[in-house]
């Protein structure tokens, strides 16, 4: 268990350091305040784990610093019963002159390991990082992939508590990366706890148990991570006009499910309604799959759109999208709206998806270009309608996310005699 | 404080030095050694300089020798001590390490030098026929107190090397200086009188004048001045500690 309470950090910038110590000697100020972290609060269970998200220069790498003990908060504190260990692109403090295994024993020295300790447990770190026979050549003939299986290995095998895990992770190839997450599993499920700090949103739902959101230092939201994750689309969101549009980020509570949906609009343009329906044109709530579902909405606009389009994004209950597009990525023509004017879509399609509850988010914006990307994002409306799949009485039985319906065919063949 | 990650980083620091090299290791040793041959060979021998009131063709070049000796693992570990979290940012800023325990491992690495040049020195004093006498037996005790007085000092001037870079060359200038200073190549006897009386407040005179009093007058060194050296050391430490405790986030933010 990990339990941080009410950490703050401020950074003093000085144009020289020199005048760190002008300052405290002759007590007059001589530098400019950034804080970095401002009460930050939050725990980690035993075999849970906790996702952090933010923006570049929200506060998590000084948060996964203070974490790791290289830096003192200023005020609050860190209690952990272990130790801390951890996957981090601020790096391990190897020295690149020395073999892999040589780095094995000053490393695992550093992360608290006694020398019988590491020579039990070498050869099961070398054998996790599969370098084989390279692991006794210098570090500095290494590729970056190579050390993070290194640095990994080492980190895991110091058995800590916690276990830090950032973007280093995406260093590795895929297999590796498979074979680390396993571990990481593998590790939670003995009791350790996980803080993940990414920006790969897919992962944090995938991975963690619950999530916070760090801007400007301060956590402004913490819970399920699938709704820090909209409530961050939302900030983004609003960065992406550069400031120039208020945007409203709104927490509308679903009077159905209790779940919150946040929503994030610039002001120009308003979602009026939002239907699903069946073949027949019945609203629906539930549909068996492989069936034909029919979503219609109308967008009000408030301002005189250029070139507006409208997306779609189906998302099951873990909030992994499963399906995603656009009138511009489908190069459907729209048309010029004016103010006031108002654009109804009709999306039809099949549902051939697993038994299990979706959700429908609307997302409208202007002036496509390239392959996939809008000058300006106007709304981003998450999670409007869930809609409830039931397994289809009429086809096969499987398991995975839809019916990809497989031809298989079966022959007998004659061995080799 | 881990005892462990010492020593192993007074290990690497022996070997990485010269790492790649055919000897490694050997080298830290060959050199105090050239310097032992540079001092009684050519300094004595070839070029007959004598310590004043002895006739042996040896007693220079043992006096200068163990001065020097001692000198060199002093100002090692004072220099280095000082620079050691610039020197080792990238262990520092990477892991978690107790930064006031962390400079140690200079200490002893430059003690294990110390060690193998003095056993050289002893057996030069042994086969020269000038003898080694019990009073020897101060020598660690000597050393100790000397050592302590380097880290403090290393230590203390470590912490604000951090905040004020151009003092890394300073105590370089310093120790030049201070080297001079101290009766290590010339004689305390030939120093005016006024230069005499101010010898007694420097610290390295205190240590540098043990050795020579066990070396080469073969007398038991002025343990009150020694005592006084520890108490001084102790000092400095305290100093150091406090000083650390107050900026120990700065230094990390730092760094």
């Amino acid at each position: 268990m990990i339990k941080v309470s009410g950490v703050s950090k401020t950074f003093k910038s000085y144009h020289s350091p020199a005048d760190r110590l002008k300052e405290k000697i002759f007590r007059k100020k001589y530098h400019r305040e950034i804080t970095a972290l401002q009460n930050v609060s939050f725990e980690v269970k035993e075999g849970k784990t906790l996702g952090i998200v933010g923006q570049n220069g929200a506060g998590k790498s000084t948060l996964l610093k203070i974490l790791s003990g290289v830096l003192l908060p200023d005020e609050g504190s860190i209690k952990v019963d272990g130790k801390i260990t951890g996957l981090l692109e601020l790096g391990t403090g190897f020295d690149h002159e020395l073999t892999g295994l040589e780095n094995i024993f000053m490393n695992g020295t550093f992360l608290g390991m006694d020398k019988d300790e590491i020579e039990r447990k070498k050869d099961d770190i070398i054998n996790f990082t599969e370098l084989g026979e390279f692991i006794y050549d210098p570090i500095k003939t290494y590729s970056s992939g190579m050390l993070m299986r290194l640095a990994f290995s080492i980190a895991m095998h110091a058995e800590p508590k916690c276990f830090l895990v950032d973007e280093a992770l995406s260093v590795g190839d895929a297999y590796f990366q498979q074979k680390c997450m396993r571990k990481i599993l593998e590790f939670k499920n003995d009791g350790g706890s996980i803080i993940f700090v990414s920006h790969d949103m897919n992962a944090v739902k995938t991975i963690c148990d619950s999530a916070i959101l760090l801007d400007h230092g301060h956590i402004i939201s913490s819970g399920d991570p699938k709704d820090i994750i909209d409530y961050y689309h939302g900030i983004i969101l609003s960065k992406s006009h550069m400031g120039n549009t208020e945007v409203i980020v709104n927490e509308i509570t679903d009077d159905h499910t209790g779940h919150k949906n946040p929503s994030a609009s610039t002001g120009e343009v308003e979602l009026l309604s939002f239907k699903v329906l069946n073949s027949k044109n019945e609203e629906i709530l539930h549909i068996e799959s492989e069936q034909v579902v029919k979503v219609i909405y109308q967008v009000k606009a408030l301002k005189e759109l250029s070139d507006p389009h409208f997306g779609l994004h189906v998302r099951n209950n873990l909030g992994v999208s499963v399906f995603e597009t656009n009138t511009y990525c489908s190069s459907i023509k729209t048309f010029t709206l004016k103010k006031e004017q108002i654009a109804e879509l009709t999306w039809e399609f099949l549902f051939p998806l697993s038994a299990g509850d979706y959700s429908f988010s609307v997302g409208v914006a202007n002036k496509g270009y390239g392959r996939d990307a809008f000058e300006e994002y106007l709304l981003m409306a998450h999670d409007i309608e869930v809609l409830k799949v039931i397994p289809n009485s009429n086809a096969i039985v499987y398991s995975g996310v839809f019916n990809m319906k497989p031809k298989i065919e079966i022959q007998e063949r004659l061995g080799k005699e | 404080m881990n005892i462990g990650l010492i020593l192993e980083l007074a290990k690497r620091d022996i070997t990485e030095k010269y790492s790649g090299s055919t000897l490694g290791a050997l080298w830290n040793f060959i050199y105090p050694l050239v310097d032992i041959f540079i001092f009684t060979v050519i300094f004595a021998n070839l070029m007959g300089s004598r310590l004043p009131g002895s006739s042996s063709v040896y007693a220079y070049g043992f006096y200068l020798t163990s001065g020097v000796i001692a000198w060199n693992a002093f100002s090692n570990t004072v220099s280095r001590t000082a620079t050691v979290y610039l020197d080792k940012k990238h262990i520092i800023t990477k892991v978690k390490v107790d930064l006031s325990s962390f400079p140690l491992y200079i200490a002893i690495s430059e003690s294990i030098t110390f060690v193998v040049t003095m056993g050289v020195f002893l057996f030069l004093l042994l086969i020269s026929g000038y003898g080694v006498k019990p009073v020897i037996l101060f020598v660690p005790l000597i050393y100790l107190v000397q050592q302590l007085f380097a880290y403090s000092l290393g230590f203390f001037i470590g912490i604000f090397v951090v905040f004020i870079r151009d003092l890394r060359e300073i105590v370089r200038i310093v120790l030049q200086f201070w080297f001079w200073f101290t009766p290590i190549v010339y004689v305390y006897d030939i120093l005016p009188e006024y230069v005499k009386k101010i010898m007694v407040y420097n610290p390295a005179f205190t240590f540098i004048h043990a050795y020579h009093s066990i070396f080469i007058y073969e007398q038991i060194p002025d343990l009150e001045a020694i005592l006084y050296l520890f108490l001084l050391s102790f000092a400095i430490l305290l100093c150091a500690g406090f000083t650390f405790k107050k900026l120990e986030k700065d230094v990390r933010d730092f760094i």
